[in-house]
């Protein structure tokens, strides 16, 4: 514990001192949220009922939380130290290499926490409520920072398999399919059945559902639980991946 | 490789060690190494040659693929932990974290090797100062000179005294000054006990810091022993004869079999003759070239170099070499 304890300080050190690493990712959750909001406001106004009563910002906020969380930062840093040495350093102590990877990832949830702060406080700019109170937001806050520790795997398995920056970097776009083949505008059953059917098999549909559930209804324990399960299944193999490609590293 | 020196036991052993990377790029074809604890061994051979590759495999970095390396005791193969454990290693490419201050990264370091809290603190500092960065310890490393990277780099290899220090191209793109702290510094953590294992593609540098060394080119090992040793197998001295353009078989045909004559090695525009008394020589050579009408460029003497003997071994001059600027 103590070296995964060591790495992770040092990793969320440097998510501090370097946020043109974090901030730029707000951008596009940002952008998107506004741009959204002001397209389809008018199409669904607060008595629409998907939005218990909310306006449309409160339906988009869990995709903006995902959107912010979901990025390959911790891969970007991960290959620029293979790049640059000192990764055989790591690998040469006399540490687990999964230490490596747990390291990242507390820098992860750090960044996830700070990015869906942000994001939320973003949305309580644009009207949202979040309808499960205090404890629901720190809940939907820690859910979608899980959720970006779980991604980071991602982000790490390519940094890991290609050592290579751009590749690591193009994986982030592998979020693209997997966040709009869901019900991210309207619900499921207002998707047309071969996007409802895409929208089912894919487990980030779960995920929003869970973290929309805080926003627009209370505590839906179902939801939460089926969203935590897949961060947890999602984490549990992503890192299993990475972990698994750390330790054959070079071997 | 000749024997191991006195009755000092291997702190580095290895036999039959090979390295065949994808596509069958035979990187390292079979050495035998064996280095004395408490000495510094140097590992001589141009770019390519092999040396980072050997490295990476006695710190576990890289599983050999064939062969067998014991370091401090400990099979590099069975037990990579252990070894890690008792290795220092500071690797061609300076392997710095950016992001964080010397005095972090040395603490972080400390921490990673068991040692924590105040003796932590204690030894970063101490490293600070014997690497001479103390004044720059709370500047962020990616501000460091390529001197202070590469010494701090050293500090970092250091943290928990280990048996065995690596270290692969120390000097390599480091001003003269601070190639002497560099030796220095490896003088000084050898004083102390620590073996070290030392790659490099300069000369004087493998003359002036190791007691004994191993020439390696494309992967093999082709001459070892003290500098002294291999400098003193090629000859007493070396006239070098420029041959400005003079046609090499003429101009050695016109020198002939001279007294105390050892070998003869062509090199591009140039004669080396390996001599036993390179000052009557070169007199005998001038009025040889004289009397058959051969002209030459230069004609000068000198002791034989490990360059000479690198020539010997695989019939050209070290590549890449730059002879530091200065000496120690």
């Amino acid at each position: 514990m103590t070296e995964i304890a060591l790495l992770g300080r040092r990793a969320v050190r440097e998510v501090v001192r370097m946020p043109e690493a974090t901030i730029p990712t707000l951008f596009i959750p940002l952008f998107f949220l506004a741009v959204n909001i002001g397209q389809v406001s008018k199409t669904f106004p607060s008595s629409t009922p998907f939005l218990h009563g909310q306006g449309y910002a409160a339906f988009q906020i869990p995709v903006s939380l995902l959107f912010a969380v979901s990025t390959a930062t911790s891969g970007l840093a991960l290959v620029t130290e293979i790049d640059n040495g000192y990764f055989d350093k790591l690998l040469v102590a006399p540490i687990r290499r999964s230490s490596i990877i747990w390291g990242r990832l507390t820098a992860d949830l750090v960044r996830g926490v700070m990015l869906s702060v942000l994001v939320l406080i973003a949305g309580l700019a644009f009207g949202v409520h979040v309808k499960s109170g205090v404890l629901g937001s720190v809940v939907l806050v820690l859910m979608a920072a899980l959720w970006g520790v779980a991604y980071a795997g991602i982000g790490l398995l390519v940094a890991l398999r290609t050592r290579n920056v751009q590749a690591t970097n193009a994986s982030f776009l592998v979020f693209f399919p997997l966040l709009f083949l869901t019900p991210n505008f309207v619900p499921f059953d207002r998707l047309t059945g071969l996007m409802e059917a895409l929208a089912r098999a894919n487990p980030v549909s779960y995920v929003i559902e869970g973290l929309r559930s805080l926003v627009l209804q209370g505590w839906v324990l179902h939801k939460l639980a089926i969203c935590m399960g897949v961060i947890v299944a999602t984490g549990l193999l992503l890192t299993w991946l990475s972990v698994r490609t750390i330790e054959r590293f070079d071997r | 490789m000749p024997a191991q020196s006195e009755m000092a036991p291997a702190a580095i052993e290895a036999r039959g060690l090979e390295r065949t990377f994808k596509g069958g790029v035979e990187a390292v074809r079979g050495i035998d190494l064996s280095v004395a604890a408490g000495e510094v061994f140097g590992f001589l051979g141009p770019n390519g040659a092999g040396k980072t590759t050997t490295v990476r495999m006695l710190c576990t970095l890289l599983p050999p693929t064939a062969g067998s390396a014991h370091v401090a005791g400990v099979d590099v193969l069975r037990d990579g932990a252990e070894v890690r454990r008792r290795i220092g290693v500071a690797l061609q490419e300076i392997g710095l974290d950016p992001i964080q201050t010397g005095r972090e990264l040395l603490e972080l370091q400390c921490g990673l090797y068991g040692i924590s809290g105040a003796d932590a603190r204690a030894r970063a500092e101490e490293l600070l100062e014997l690497v001479g960065i103390a004044d720059a310890a709370d500047r962020r490393t990616k501000t460091y000179s390529g001197g202070m990277k590469r010494r701090l780099d050293l500090a970092s290899a250091l943290v928990h005294s280990p048996e065995v220090l690596f270290l692969d191209e120390p000097t390599t793109g480091l001003d003269p000054a601070s190639r002497l702290t560099v030796w220095d510094e490896v003088r000084r953590i050898n004083a102390g006990g620590t073996t070290i294992f030392l790659t490099t593609q300069y000369m004087e540098e493998a003359d002036q810091l190791c007691r004994r060394l191993a020439i390696i080119d494309n992967g093999r090992i082709v001459a070892g022993g003290s500098p002294e040793e291999l400098k003193d197998r090629m000859g007493h001295d070396v006239v070098s004869v420029g041959l400005n353009g003079a046609d090499p078989a003429a101009t050695q045909a016109a020198i002939g079999e001279l007294p105390g004559l050892e070998r003869v090695m062509v090199e591009q525009d140039a004669l080396a003759l390996y001599v036993e008394d390179g000052p009557a020589s070169i007199a005998e050579i001038v009025r040889r070239l004289d009397r058959t009408g051969v002209s030459v460029g230069s004609i000068s003497v000198a002791r034989p170099t490990l360059d000479d003997v690198f020539l010997q071994a695989t019939g050209r001059r070290l590549e890449g070499d730059e002879e530091p600027a200065a000496a120690a």
